[in-house]
């Protein structure tokens, strides 16, 4: 095997990757803030690419399109926390994780009722050829998805570590009690991280889709391979959640180049199986978080 | 006495009332038999929900587009036709309570369906027991692999297809192959097919590569396949990853030939693909190009009025999946109208394996006691990409 | 504590009587091989969910794997039966068996895990043994599935027509529930519900934890795969895509509406979703286009109905009962 071969099999991984980064980041920033799965978020990467072309069709210009698809599927997941979620805040997790199912079923099947079964094209972002680096071709279409989710990590970072808001979510991430006693208004977090993550969601779902294009049922797998990233990583900091994407998609790529492309899937799960039978707080989880 | 308790015996008795109900409405359209007036009774069996929602659903519109036309003209020997579709939702077991229904509730002389292999091969139990005549618009060769003599096909099965596509390549000089393919029914269908037969079409499979349906990107297969070195990359499925290997293969440099399946020949493809469709060959009935068919046969007229037809009332040119419901509406429709005397499922079955010479879309039928295809590689061409639109590939 | 419970046990004296005798009484009002096939699938579901309504309300473990155990018992049926020719009380006894070692030997590992992580190992198991399912096509058929599997037979006895395939199923659906209610009266039940209260008084108590997780679980893999076991039988048709997360999804959702700490719920709420579909099976006349809108709003209608019922009856169904039973008290 050389190098550019390598190379390029790393390349492909990281792309994937930084997609089930962007769905885990979702993941991720509801969990800290309620402490449930949000089994809708693989339907806001769907919504992203869907709206995105939706837009595209109704004449929008290509950016404006992935802008106002953001932030719709934004306004929706919003909707979401605040109609659907909110009212059994108190009902406990396995509640309001079915409350999120059932959202997802109607996401689905909504958008296969206005857009049609099947799959929609986006125009690339910047089209031209590919880039090529130490033998391994990069689509410009990657170098977005890598930008973009750099960008939105690097944000999510110095929002989390820096502001008055990002103190307010790390306190509801550890208690919603003693955040509120602080004078954090937990509803408001959590309603925004409902908003983030959806956004993150249809942000994945937008930029992939010129690569992959998109169709109404392309979110549960984005969800279960978002979901296995985030868990991989620990359901903790969105740090975490990217470098568990990252692995996954190179974990899955090298397994095409090395051992077999039709398990692919089962590698990388056995993997994450054996990771978390060792390490069952995922690998930067805390340990003993459980409450008492 | 306790409420929950009258509550419990209410349920039940509700539930035993809805049950009684159906006893009797049962029974009773079982007893509507005879009226030289009743229509004749299809029932059609498509995913318009699940993954094969997108197959389906043209499905449904060809078939109903097509029932109206008969209608209008006066029907089947002076009887109407009526379609009773269900929907499988792309499931196996839905698929089976759909056809006992049909069956059963609707009292059907055929089944047209199902959409995909694993739907239609779930109803043959139902069939076989009702022995009424089942046609399948689903590609797969087990369906007619394993011989059943009341189930028809439409679409050409892989081992039509595979062995007409191979010699293509050969004929073209591109011996060395390689198969790229995916998990689901049709691609692995596909790919044993391609794999048995290469020897014999004179080719030589070099890189063996597969993808899961909804995959997103086939970079790494493709990377081992590049350094194979292969004269021309067989992709073998019929989803919207075909679109992505298109472009990953464009990505990396690749310019060997790329050849794909009959379930390609989408719409969707040229415009996922994009410039990457550019040269993508592929072999598949004459719909596509319509010339094809010689611009002065009967098929020509066939299709080209389907065409214009379902433009006109969908909106949007009908794709293979369309024409593979229109050819099994018009067997069944065309074998009805052959019957002398009663149309019972039997001489329905009869009718239909007498089939000769019947221009469809998807080719000329002709079924036999052996042969439920009824297409030969003579229906089949092979097509290219040309500026956005396919051509014919001398 | 009786309040909560009196329920299932008022209905576990009162209700078997009715059950068996409305569930007997169907085939001699009807003879409609549809509403058999539908109220059969009706059963299948409710004796994994009665497992995994155990699995939830008792021992507080989310599994979102169970549609796997569900395709081992239907493949070793039908590899057994079709392709070994074995009897097929054989053949459900090593499917069931084979489901509820493999259950064993992945619960072992996951006492470990704790809430989603949890969800994700048998969610992930799942997957796995979806890409089994197809790949082993040697056993399973693969993509184009196992088909001539043979009716379910004891001896002489063939059980060959929807309607006694109807009553087989039926008739596991009413033992499995009816011990299940029964075992949570026990004293393991009562030990059930303290690992789900609070484990550290469950252990303080001197109950083990763990095992009685791992025997729990075990147990509701079982359950799965004895239905799995039948559906093969019945069906006669088994192909990978009907084992799929959705279905483990769903199963899930059956459990949460229909409430924890409850089996009626969660039986209730089983039935209701999986006629849903099929409600022309239960209401005769319903104009063909109102089915075909049925059918193609499923899913949103499911998923608002989910929705729906949690928003403003969090209890589920069970907390339903449980008002209307207050309520009755009352007055």
């Amino acid at each position: 095997m050389s190098s550019s071969e390598l190379l390029q099999f790393v390349v492909s991984g990281l792309q994937n990757g930084a997609v089930y980064a962007l769905v885990a980041l979702g993941f991720t920033l509801v969990y800290a803030s309620t402490g449930i799965i949000n089994f809708a978020q693989g339907e806001f990467f769907m919504l992203g690419g869907v709206l995105a072309v939706a837009g595209v069709r109704f004449g929008l210009p290509l950016p404006l399109a992935v802008v106002a698809s953001v932030l719709v599927s934004a306004g929706i997941g919003v909707a979401l926390e605040r109609f659907a979620l909110r009212p059994r805040r108190d009902s406990g997790g396995l509640v309001l994780i079915i409350i999120t199912i059932g959202a997802s079923m109607v996401l689905k099947s909504l958008a296969r009722h206005i857009f049609g079964p099947n799959e929609m094209a986006l125009p690339a972002f910047t089209p031209g050829p590919p880039v090529i680096i130490g033998g391994a071709a990069i689509d410009p279409q990657v170098l977005w998805i890598w930008g973009l989710t750099f960008v939105v990590v690097v944000a999510l970072t110095l929002v989390y570590a820096k502001t008055k808001l990002g103190r307010a979510m790390r306190a509801c991430s550890l208690s919603h009690d003693a955040a509120r006693l602080m004078g954090v208004d937990t509803a408001g977090v959590v309603m925004l991280s409902f908003g983030l993550a959806a956004a993150l969601g249809a942000l994945g779902g937008a930029v992939v889709a010129p690569l992959t294009q998109t169709a109404f049922d392309v979110g549960a797998r984005a969800g279960i391979k978002g979901f296995a990233a985030a868990i991989l990583g620990g359901l903790g900091s969105p740090v975490a959640a990217v470098v568990g994407g990252l692995l996954l998609g190179v974990l899955e790529s090298l397994s095409v180049g090395f051992l077999s492309s039709t398990y692919k899937d089962v590698i990388s799960l056995v993997v994450l199986l054996a990771v978390l039978f060792l390490r069952p707080q995922g690998l930067f989880g805390r340990a003993g978080k459980e409450k008492v | 006495m306790n409420t929950q308790f009258k509550m419990v015996v209410a349920v039940l008795a509700a539930l035993l009332i809805a049950v009684t109900g159906v006893g009797c409405s049962g029974s009773g359209s079982g007893e509507s038999t005879g009226d030289v007036a009743e229509p004749y009774r299809i029932g059609a069996v498509v995913s318009l929900t699940g993954t094969y929602a997108g197959l389906g659903t043209p499905e449904k519109n060809a078939i109903e587009m097509e029932m109206k036309r008969l209608n209008d003209a006066g029907g089947v020997n002076g009887r109407q036709v009526e379609v009773i579709f269900e929907d499988d939702a792309t499931d196996p077991a839905k698929a089976q309570a759909a056809v006992a229904r049909l069956i059963e509730q609707e009292d059907v002389i055929a089944i047209i369906g199902a959409t995909g292999t694993g739907q239609t091969m779930a109803l043959r139990d139902d069939i076989d027991r009702a022995a009424i005549p089942q046609v399948s618009m689903a590609g797969g060769s087990v369906i007619t692999a394993e011989f059943d003599e009341l189930v028809f096909q439409t679409p050409w099965p892989n081992r039509t297809v595979v062995p007409f596509t191979l010699r293509q390549l050969k004929e073209r000089g591109l011996t060395n192959v390689a198969v790229i393919s995916d998990t689901g029914g049709y691609g692995k269908d596909g790919h044993d097919i391609i794999v048995a037969q290469a020897a014999a079409a004179g080719v030589k499979i070099i890189a063996d590569e597969t993808f899961n349906p909804g995959d997103t990107d086939m970079m790494a297969q493709l990377t081992k396949i590049k350094s194979a070195s292969p004269d021309v990359v067989l992709m073998w499925n019929a989803g919207k990853e075909a679109a992505i290997v298109a472009k990953n293969l464009k990505q990396l440099g690749m310019d060997v030939p790329l050849v794909g399946s009959p379930g390609n020949g989408r719409r969707e493809f040229i415009e996922g693909a994009a410039d990457a469709a550019e040269g993508f060959q592929f072999a598949a009935g004459k719909i596509l190009v319509p010339e094809a068919y010689g611009v002065d046969t009967p098929a020509y007229d066939v299709a080209t009025a389907f065409i214009s037809d379902y433009t006109k009332a969908y909106d949007v040119a009908p794709d293979i999946f369309a024409g593979h419901a229109y050819d099994a509406f018009l067997v069944v429709t065309d074998a009805l109208s052959r019957i002398e005397g009663d149309a019972t499922p039997a001489a329905l079955r009869d009718a239909i394996e007498q089939t000769s010479g019947l221009v469809g879309i998807g080719g000329t039928f002709t079924y036999g006691p052996q042969d439920h295809n009824g297409l030969t590689e003579a229906d089949l061409v092979f097509y290219r990409v040309e500026g956005n639109e396919w051509v014919l590939a001398k | 504590m009786s309040a909560r419970y009196g329920l299932d046990r008022a209905i576990a004296r009162v209700a078997p009587v009715l059950i068996v005798a409305l569930v007997a009484a169907v085939p001699l009002l009807t003879d409609d091989r549809y509403l058999f096939k539908v109220l059969t699938f009706v059963g299948l579901n409710v004796i994994v969910v009665t497992g995994l309504a155990l699995l939830f309300g008792y021992a507080g473990q989310i599994s979102l794997g169970h549609a796997a155990f569900f395709g081992i018992g239907a493949y070793s049926v039908g590899y057994l039966t079709a392709t070994r020719a074995l009897p097929w009380l054989a053949a459900v006894a090593i499917g069931v068996a084979l489901a509820s070692v493999v259950g064993l030997l992945l619960s072992l590992p996951m006492l470990r895990l704790k809430g989603h992580y949890l969800a994700m190992a048998t969610l992930a198991f799942s997957e796995i043994l979806g890409v089994f399912f197809v790949e082993a096509s040697a056993i399973t058929g693969g993509n184009d599935g196992l088909r001539g599997i043979p009716f379910p037979s004891v001896g002489p006895f063939k059980i060959a027509t929807p309607g006694a395939s109807y009553l087989l199923v039926w008739g596991v659906a009413i033992i499995v529930v009816v011990l299940a209610s029964n075992l949570v009266r026990t004293r393991p039940g009562r030990a059930l519900r303290a690992v789900h209260g609070t484990e550290l008084g469950a252990q303080a108590c001197g109950i083990d934890t763990g095992r009685l997780r791992v025997q729990v679980f075990t147990l509701s893999a079982g359950l799965a795969g004895l239905a799995g076991a039948l559906y093969a039988g019945v069906v006669g048709f088994v192909s990978p895509t009907t084992f799929s997360l959705e279905f483990s999804v769903l199963l899930v959702a059956m459990v949460v509406l229909g409430g924890t700490g409850s089996i009626t719920g969660p039986v209730v709420a089983c039935v209701a979703l999986t006629l849903l579909p099929y409600i022309d099976a239960l209401v005769p006349g319903l104009p063909r286009d109102a089915v075909a809108f049925l059918q193609d709003w499923e899913a949103d209608i499911s998923g608002i109905v989910m929705i729906g019922v949690l928003l403003f009856a969090p209890g589920g169904v069970a907390g339903m009962l449980r008002r209307s039973r207050r309520a009755g008290d009352a007055s």
